[in-house]
């Protein structure tokens, strides 16, 4: 490693020459009564590095702080006395190890979920209140256009639905296909719930939702556009129903999970939308500046909304063939409901102020 | 002094790393070294063998306990969601407990800082990787395996879907700071951290050459630093005839005629760095700071 021995047999900085004055090297001297405490910090960094913080002993932890301030300002001097490269790199690097031991995070990975799930993601949610109400009209407005287009024309639904989304229904589906093989379809069993329930995971859904957050980037109007694409097969799913008096049903059965899943769709439109506002007004800073600030509120609704999918997939793998009542499917979807509402409206308040 | 630096580095090794100046809360600015790519794609490498050993442990579990016959469904979709669970735990907690290093970025040398000098905060280290499932993990998922259609064709749509994500993840390469999709929205940036030994003082006292100060006026910071530099390395047969061409060329810069033995070129030359590091040390503190030997007194490089 370092040698500090090589560095007191030099250290004499003192050219001696005969017929010469004396020439004093500022920068060796300057090295000689610090090299130690450097070293001492090193070591303590290293450790810190290694092994955490929470290694080091009481003394320790008290000369970490008061040598790495000492480092800094032997670097502050270097950088205008000293020319050795090898010293100056060292102190740099010294310097910005030590900066990472001493403001490294301070929470231990527990406390940074606690913190996050506990009040951060909430609060995020609750600054955003305005966009998610717009993405949820832009949804609600897709869906009400499918709705009616369909409603008169069901030849919409094909243009409307994915073909991997409407798993055989159609136009030419009867009011005793849809009532005995969808809405309450026999439970399936354990393996097949599964088998949804990994399907959902990369579901057309799922990656047009993540697809409105990412091109939020885009400004925001792709992600509008997107929100309100993603409302069109709804609104046509309702109208194909409606037209075989299936519609109470239908929204019971599709209550259970879709009230978690539409709510993951609309946080994910949503963060887009505030990655559009930060973008397209960044008031007094730099749009990158400003989405460095706010950007993190964005990140966490999308997490809240990877979540919140994942809670659906369960739900919808795991209930909704196993519960066969269209009440008590209500029951289940809006209480889920009800519970994500809470969830973000009142958690971590109160350590918020 | 970081423009010698990097001229230097830029002269010996022929590249230099991108820095960026941050500002410690004691208003200290620390200049930091950008990762290149390569360093971020090998340490997110490793992270990923790490995490498919790890899976791979688990999964092998889950089937032992489970048994192939139970289903397979059972078994990909616990296996999807742990896979999932472990990968998102995985960087947030090493990069929470290790101070913004994963395994991977340590081996390497990477260090996650925040952009302002602040601390990093658990929030920005939750958001940057959680964010990476989107940038990263759902688009290649979807390329590997829901391209296909349950028909057996290719979902297109899908596909194209995919492709396009898979543009955030060019987002590094578009941006001065090399900052993903992450990093940017938790105000992050990933430094490369080498570890530096502090190398004993070349500074040689026992001076046998005496020079001029019209001698020593010949060079600047940067010529001083690679003769650092080129004196630091190992002597081997292949250092000691650069060294000998480097000394024949000093000798004729500063007009020195007296011959130098073979054998005097090592201690010629460090005390010939001692004086001249000596002389622009004093120059410098006096305001009259020489960045190159092309520079005037006083005066920076041209930037």
């Amino acid at each position: 490693m370092s040698m500090p021995a090589t560095d007191a047999a030099t250290a004499a900085a003192t050219a001696t020459t005969t017929g010469r004055p004396e020439i004093v090297l500022k920068s060796s001297e300057f090295r000689k009564g610090r090299a130690e405490g450097w070293l001492e910090l090193e070591r303590l960094v290293t450790r810190v590095e290694r092994q955490g913080i929470r290694r080091l002993s009481l003394d320790e932890l008290q000369r970490l702080p008061i040598l790495y301030r000492a480092a800094l300002s032997s670097l502050s001097v270097a950088r205008t006395i000293v020319l050795d490269r090898n010293l100056l790199l060292y102190l740099e690097t010294l310097s910005t190890r030590a900066f990472l031991a001493v403001y490294g995070p301070r929470a231990n990975p527990i406390n940074g979920l606690r913190a996050f799930f506990g009040q951060e993601l909430p609060a995020a949610v609750r600054s955003a209140r305005w966009h998610i109400l717009i993405a949820a009209i832009t949804l609600l407005l897709g869906a009400v256009v499918g709705f009616m287009l369909t409603v008169q024309d069901e030849t919409w639904f094909n243009a409307f639905v994915p073909s991997g989304l409407s798993g055989g229904r159609g136009p030419t589906s009867t009011r005793a296909d849809l009532y005995n093989r969808e809405i309450f379809a026999p439970w399936p069993g354990l393996v097949e719930s599964f088998g949804i329930f990994a399907g959902v995971l990369f579901n057309h859904n799922t990656l047009v939702g993540i697809m409105t957050f990412g091109l939020g980037m885009g400004i925001g109007i792709p992600t509008i556009m997107l929100t309100a694409y993603q409302g069109l097969p709804i609104g046509a799913f309702v109208a194909l129903h409606y037209n075989r008096d299936l519609t109470i049903d239908f929204l019971g059965w599709l209550s259970i999970h879709g009230v978690t899943e539409l709510g993951g769709l609309i946080l994910f439109a949503a963060g887009g939308l505030v990655i559009a506002e930060k973008i397209l007004f960044p008031g007094r800073y730099s749009r990158l500046e400003n989405l460095a600030m706010h950007g993190r509120l964005a990140g966490q609704m999308a997490v809240g909304a990877v979540i919140m999918l994942f809670a659906a997939a369960f739900l919808e793998g795991g209930f909704r063939q196993l519960v066969q009542s269209t009440p008590l499917r209500f029951v289940i979807g809006f209480g889920v409901g009800a519970l994500w509402v809470a969830y973000f409206t009142l958690a971590g308040r109160r350590q918020a102020r | 002094m970081t423009l010698a630096h990097d001229r230097t580095s830029d002269f010996l090794e022929g590249g230099r790393r991108e820095r960026r100046q941050i500002v410690t809360p004691e208003g200290v600015s620390l200049s930091v070294e950008l990762a290149d790519y390569g360093e971020r794609l090998v340490a997110f490498a490793l992270d990923l063998f790490v995490w498919f050993v790890l899976m791979l442990v688990i999964v092998i579990a889950i089937v032992s306990a489970i048994g192939v016959s139970g289903g397979s469904l059972i078994a990909i979709s616990i296996a999807l969601f742990i896979a999932f669970m472990v990968r998102n735990l995985y960087f947030v907690t090493f990069e929470l407990a290790w101070r913004g290093a994963t395994p991977g970025k340590r081996m390497v040398g990477l260090r996650v800082i925040d952009r302002a000098g602040g601390p990093l905060q658990p929030s920005a280290v939750v958001a940057r990787n959680l964010t990476r499932e989107i940038e990263t993990f759902v688009p290649l998922s979807v390329l590997l395996t829901a391209g296909k259609t349950a028909s057996g064709g290719v979902d297109w749509s899908n596909l194209g879907i995919a492709a396009w994500m898979l543009l955030f993840a060019a987002l590094p390469f578009i941006n001065r700071d090399r900052m993903r999709g992450g990093d940017m929205l938790a105000g992050t940036l990933v430094i490369s951290l080498p570890k530096r030994v502090l190398l004993g003082d070349l500074v040689e006292r026992k001076a046998k050459f005496v020079f001029t100060h019209a001698q020593l006026r010949a060079y600047g910071a940067f010529e001083l630093q690679v003769l650092e530099e080129l004196l630091r390395r190992q002597v081997t047969p292949d250092a000691m005839r650069l060294l000998t061409e480097v000394c024949e060329k000093i000798c004729k810069k500063i007009e020195w005629t007296a011959p130098i033995a073979p054998a005097d070129i090592m201690p010629f030359l460090r005390e010939f760095y001692t004086a001249e590091r000596a002389f622009l040390e004093h120059e410098q503190l006096f305001g009259k700071a020489r960045a190159d030997k092309h520079a005037k007194p006083g005066e920076e490089a041209a930037r």
